[in-house]
């Protein structure tokens, strides 16, 4: 046995060292590694039918990747414009979702971080209440405000603002509405932490020198904001990039989200190599993009999550 | 007077994102208690209870709540303990391994939720079918796939909540133990455990309610066991009825309720912390209990739990029948009203069409955008509110003049 694993079950007894550190290989390996590179895997064989898994037919093949780039066998455009028109359309906009948002909660977070008293706790349990309700229902409530007959349509035309009722969700505003609305407070609380954490000396100190408020904002609060942010932006960037109850829900009936096309693969065509190799594209994009986006905002990885 | 603006600016602004963060589940809310059998808040018509009888025999609802009841339960023991372990090795590890370990139980939070999903399927699937298993059997069981596909990311949450509390523990404590002969077991159950007990609640109710609104993974792992959010989502996207918001209703009355709770128990126990003497001075006549005094979140609290009640009793003993059945004739009274106009604006209109069927030729093809036909210029509705939808339909369709010109 080497010396660091004796090491170990010295200080915390072979019963619990021994399930700690089964409870720890289980969930690293068996839950989070292998399943991914199961997927991984999984997407580069052929869709081939139970029996024959494992077979002579069952071999490494790039099929399903040419499929999302160029398209079935045989099809006349030279590209698959449609599923690639998808995806980059899901891309932007969760990136457009992400900056919105932080636009939106910046003051907020810095708001709550910077005030004493009372009222942050109740700001703070307002901003808590919708979080916990199903992100299903929130959907549900967004649809009944965007619908034909919906709340704001009836006031946007008694207001006399239209003259018929607008088609919120055949338009995605709903669908975006709906997303920046769901992960809000995934953006606020990160943010919120480190702000709290702001010595307000610091901001009196620069408006002694004469600094002007968006100077201040810009030279002292978010440098130091800066791991909050980032976290926040990369969890609504991952979280809407990845969504697929509120576009399932709010999305207009031409217009799909990636990962819809992902579901269509697993649930209606049965094509699960497909569907897996879909899911790797999408999860590698985000990944890489937050990460360039981390390098060229100088955080680290260690940031988030804080 | 520059302060004065930008205090007011900042308070609309905070008016204006409460309202966009809030206002969505009050209006769900309220369409609960609207009888139309489409969720919708205005126009008003009655007040009804109806759709709480509704929910509650809605047998898929009640058995999606039974599975995620299950669902949770699992999900909770193992992504606690899981958590738990994970958090206590992070502090054992040394130092060089400790940020790639960190990154690694951290990114299931940031993988997506579909994405989490497809790979536990896909994983297990394979697994069983290497062990030789047949299908159905419990590796490809909704449940245990639900439970297995939830922890992965839920004990990354539990996870962070537990490490803020353990790096409060002081390890000499564990030591003193050992060596005053207690057992390993000994020493984390009566010394380690007590000290986590919070932050494991804590852990433990983040990651039920995480289980329970998780729809991105569960959606591809649920198998033959849906569970609550997953018969929401079909309902939802097929159709949906009042009988939603009434549930929403209650799940957002529970939280705030909740919540509250909460808060009020925080609140007592600082007060109760500062001394026996703060607000002992009866000031005025009214004294509030002690439980209440200073604590606005109690004060709400028992507010709420009032106004449940009295909701409650009212609508046990309420019935929208009268409401109902009047609206219905109102409604019935309106579109006879429309069609007496419509058959008055035809008959009105016959002579004319016949002299110069050409000038109806524009209005009668304008038809299919406004829906309002040639017959509906409001001279000739005199007075009659708006025609119900399926009246519009007909237009001028049904002169034969009309069909002459548009061939």
């Amino acid at each position: 046995m080497p010396r660091f694993l004796t090491e170990f079950f010295k200080r915390n007894g072979i019963l619990m060292g021994g399930l700690m550190l089964g409870l720890v290989l289980f969930w690293t390996i068996g839950l989070i590694i292998l399943p991914q590179l199961s997927m991984l895997d999984f997407s580069f064989r052929p869709n081939l039918p139970p029996p024959e898994m494992g077979g002579p037919k069952d071999v490494y093949t790039l099929e399903n990747y040419h499929h999302l780039i160029f398209g079935p066998e045989g099809a006349s455009a030279a590209y698959n414009y449609i599923d690639l028109g998808v995806f980059f359309r899901t891309i932007v906009a969760a990136v457009c979702i992400t900056i919105f948002n932080l636009i939106l909660c910046y003051p907020i977070a810095y708001y709550l971080g910077q005030s004493r008293g009372n009222h942050v706790r109740i700001f703070a349990l307002m901003l808590i209440i919708p979080y916990w309700i199903n992100e299903i229902l929130r959907a549900f409530a967004l649809r009944i405000i965007f619908g034909q007959t919906g709340v704001l349509n009836t006031l946007l035309v008694s207001l006399g603002i239209f003259d018929q009722p607008y088609d919120f969700i055949r338009n995605d505003i709903a669908l975006y509405a709906g997303l920046g609305y769901a992960y809000i407070l995934l953006m606020i609380f990160p943010i919120y932490n480190v702000i709290e954490s702001l010595d307000r000396n610091q901001i009196e100190a620069a408006r002694d020198m004469g600094a002007s408020w968006v100077r201040i904002h810009r030279r002292v609060v978010i440098p130091y904001a800066k791991p909050g942010i980032s976290s926040g932006c990369t969890m609504v960037f991952m979280l809407s990039a990845g969504a697929l109850a509120a576009p399932q829900i709010l999305g207009g009936p031409s217009s799909l989200w990636f990962t819809q096309i992902i579901y269509q693969w697993f649930n209606d065509n049965s094509n699960w190599p497909q569907g897996a190799a879909y899911a790797v594209v999408l999860l590698v994009t985000c990944i890489l993009l937050v990460m360039a986006a981390m390098r060229l905002f100088k955080v680290n990885m260690g940031d988030i999550g804080k | 007077m520059k302060l004065s603006f930008l205090r007011v600016s900042v308070w609309v602004y905070l008016a204006l994102f409460f309202a966009y963060l809030l206002g969505p589940l009050v209006i769900m809310s309220i369409t609960a208690f609207n009888s139309p059998s489409f969720p919708r808040m205005t126009p008003w018509e009655c007040l009804t209870f109806q759709w709480f009888g509704a929910l509650f025999q809605d047998e898929r609802i009640l058995n999606g709540i039974k599975n995620s009841v299950i669902v949770g339960a699992g999900t909770v023991i193992l992504s606690v303990a899981m958590g738990l372990a994970a958090a206590l090795l992070l502090t054992q590890i040394w130092p060089k391994m400790r940020a790639s370990f960190y990154t690694l139980i951290i990114a299931p939070i940031l993988i997506p939720g579909v994405v989490l999903g497809i790979s536990t399927l896909v994983f297990w699937d394979r697994v069983a079918r290497m062990l030789g298993l047949e299908p159905g059997g419990i590796l490809s069981n909704g449940i245990f796939l639900t439970i297995i596909g939830q922890s992965t990311f839920i004990a990354s949450y539990c996870m962070l909540v537990l490490v803020a509390r353990l790096q409060r523990y002081d390890v000499s404590l564990t030591e003193a133990a050992l060596d005053l002969g207690a057992t390993h077991t000994q020493a984390f159950r009566k010394i380690m455990f007590p000290f986590m007990r919070p932050a494991i609640a804590s852990a433990a109710v983040l990651a039920f309610l995480a289980s329970f609104e998780n729809y991105n993974t569960t959606t591809f792992t649920f198998g033959e066991y849906p569970t609550l959010t997953i018969e929401l989502a079909q309902k939802v996207r097929y159709g949906i009825t009042p009988a939603i918001s009434a549930l929403a209703f209650i799940i957002v009355a529970l939280t705030v309720f909740a919540a509250l709770a909460n808060e009020a128990n925080i609140r007592r126990r600082a007060l109760t912390a500062a001394g026996p003497l703060v607000g002992s001075a009866p000031r005025s006549g009214l004294r509030l209990p002690r439980i209440l005094s200073g604590n606005p979140a109690a004060i709400l609290l028992v507010l709420v739990a009032i106004t449940v009640i009295t909701v409650v009793g009212t609508a046990m003993t309420y019935s929208p029948q009268q409401c109902i059945a009047d609206v219905r004739e109102v409604k019935q009274l309106k579109a006879q009203e429309a069609i007496d106009a419509l058959r008055a604006a035809r008959e009105a209109r016959e002579p004319i069409q016949d002299d110069v069927p050409a000038s109806e030729a524009p209005s009668g093809s304008g038809s299919s955008s406004s829906s309002f036909g040639g017959v509906f210029n409001p001279t000739n509705l005199g007075g009659t509110a708006e025609p119900p939808k399926a009246e519009t339909g007909f237009g001028g369709v049904f002169d034969p003049t009309n069909l002459s010109v548009d061939d």
